[in-house]
């Protein structure tokens, strides 16, 4: 036991663990976000989004929400890390497809900070222009609802690796692959909001809005399940053969 | 491994659909083909919509007022919204060429930085270097009736940010650029090697757009633009082509890197 890496602490779980605590400050500060608990309408005016902002009541909750957003949403890398991992262990000739997912993995927490520091600028200075405010607000929501690239193309990729898993027993069964193409394909309305500013394709409707954050929410509930399955099966299964290939990831 | 199982049967020659679902499931280096065949889907849908949809290539002028700029986005706007939106859902796809490309690098017989260098740099490019251009452009399509100000802000940072990002690719064809000159087993031919510095150089050239507004050097001018164009046109077209014969010269029973790796 004492040369086996995958038995002894190796913080894998801590990692994999980390992701429900991430996901449950997310899931407060989404509450306490007022644009997100009833979505702002790309129909405001300038004077009306300038008002929203400075708002005796709501000023307080976008900084906060959004200063927590900022230090937590990239708290899902550890958690895509992980399933890069996973990847690692599936009977592929080449490395290729774990190395398109290491390309994508940072990349939709990044933009989710982007939007986060735009949010922050929009309300830094109650005396700007509101016209300027309203392109800041703009700014914000569109980097937030139409970025959704990175996660449809990690998805994709992932998909992709898990089917061409060709073992007796793969890293994960086919429906994951199954679902992580359904889950970007709910995403793709998002992208074409700016087409729109009322009905359900707008920033605050219920494809670009509703839809969008659903799968996203739904696609870590599962992938938080299936992988941590993984995780748990491949420790134990390290544990009675004492060589393991777990080593660093490329 | 899956390469013993291909030897025995050939792909069925009937028709184009057989055959692909007879290398996706058969062919030994269909890991490498996937990436490689994304690889020329994303470049398309690149030019379709930079060149043809959005208009945003070649790019207007740098020297437009924001009288002609507000014009310029009601003029695209349609263009830039739905443009822009299919590379919002699938411009990052693009990473499947880095990581072509840094795999080519884990053949050769220099060290891994060299490939996770390649791979970090270019895994953030597309931010600054493409998708915040798309934001901005999209940002100042939604509402044609905004300040000429604002709108002629939202456009400098726009075509700024895409002409302007400039340390990724410079740095990243120089990491190639050298591995490629060092390599010992021979992965890419060693013209191409110096053809990277030349794309590199490019990189320094376009510094310019950030200071000129009108003439050569801004951002839509014959240097600062169209030489820079016409060397990313080939610089593409031959990775392309080099990269597809590296993966026909592999010979999956010997050379392939395991993924353990």
């Amino acid at each position: 036991m004492s040369n086996n890496r995958n038995s002894s602490i190796n913080g894998e779980l801590l990692l994999l663990w980390s992701l429900p605590v991430v996901v449950f400050i997310w899931f407060v500060s989404y509450l306490a976000f007022p644009g997100f608990a009833e979505p702002m309408s790309p129909q405001m005016t300038p004077q009306e989004v300038s008002a929203y902002y400075f708002d005796s009541k709501n000023l307080p909750q976008i900084r906060y929400s959004m200063i927590v957003f900022n230090w937590f949403a990239v708290g899902l890398v550890p958690f895509l890390a992980l399933i890069a991992m996973q990847m690692k262990r599936m009977e592929h000739q080449t490395p290729i497809f774990r190395y398109c997912f290491f390309g994508c993995i940072a990349g939709g927490p990044t933009l989710f900070t982007v939007a986060d520091l735009f949010w922050l600028i929009a309300a830094f200075r109650p005396d700007r222009d509101p016209a300027i405010v309203q392109m800041l607000n703009d700014l914000a929501w569109i980097t937030f609802t139409c970025q959704v690239g990175y996660l449809v193309s990690q998805n994709i990729f992932l998909a992709v690796a898990i089917y061409l898993d060709r073992q007796a027993k793969p890293v994960f069964p086919s429906w994951v692959g199954h679902f992580n193409l359904l889950t970007a394909a709910a995403m793709i309305p998002a992208a074409f909001a700016p087409l729109f500013k009322t009905g359900p394709m707008a920033w605050d409707g219920a494809l670009s809005f509703g839809l969008k954050n659903l799968s996203i929410g739904l696609w870590i509930v599962v992938m938080l399940i299936v992988v941590g399955r993984a995780v748990y099966k491949n420790r134990a299964n390290h544990c009675s053969a004492p060589k393991s290939d777990n080593g660093v990831a490329a | 491994m899956s390469a013993s199982q291909n030897v025995a049967a050939a792909p069925p020659t009937r028709s184009k659909l057989q055959k692909l679902i007879w290398n996706f499931h058969n062919n030994p280096k269909r890991e490498l083909w996937i990436a490689w065949y994304t690889i020329i889907v994303f470049y398309n849908i690149f030019g379709i919509v930079f060149f043809g949809i959005t208009r945003t290539q070649p790019p207007p002028p740098a020297s437009l007022t924001p009288r002609e700029i507000v014009e310029w986005f009601a003029d695209n706007r349609m263009g830039l919204l739905v443009g822009f939106g299919v590379i919002f859902f699938m411009g990052p796809i693009v990473t499947a060429s880095t990581a072509l490309i840094a795999y080519s690098m884990r053949r050769m017989s220099v060290s891994p930085a060299f490939a996770h260098t390649y791979l970090i740099l270019y895994s953030l490019a597309a931010v600054p270097g493409m998708l915040l251009t798309c934001i901005v452009l999209v940002v100042g399509a939604m509402r044609p009736d905004r300040d000429p100000q604002l709108m002629a802000t939202l456009y400098d940072m726009g075509f700024l940010a895409f002409s302007g990002t400039m340390g990724i690719f410079l740095i990243g064809s120089v990491i190639w650029a050298v591995a490629i000159l060092l390599d010992k087993n021979n992965i890419l031919p060693k013209w191409f090697g110096y053809f990277n510095v030349c794309n590199a150089l490019t990189e320094v050239v376009v510094a310019t757009c950030c200071i000129y507004k009108e003439g050569p050097f801004a951002w839509d001018g014959e240097i600062a633009f169209y030489i820079n164009l016409v060397v990313f046109g080939i610089y593409t077209g031959c990775f392309i082509t080099y990269l597809k014969a590296m993966i026909e010269k592999e010979d999956p029973q010997v050379d392939y890197l395991p993924n353990k790796v």
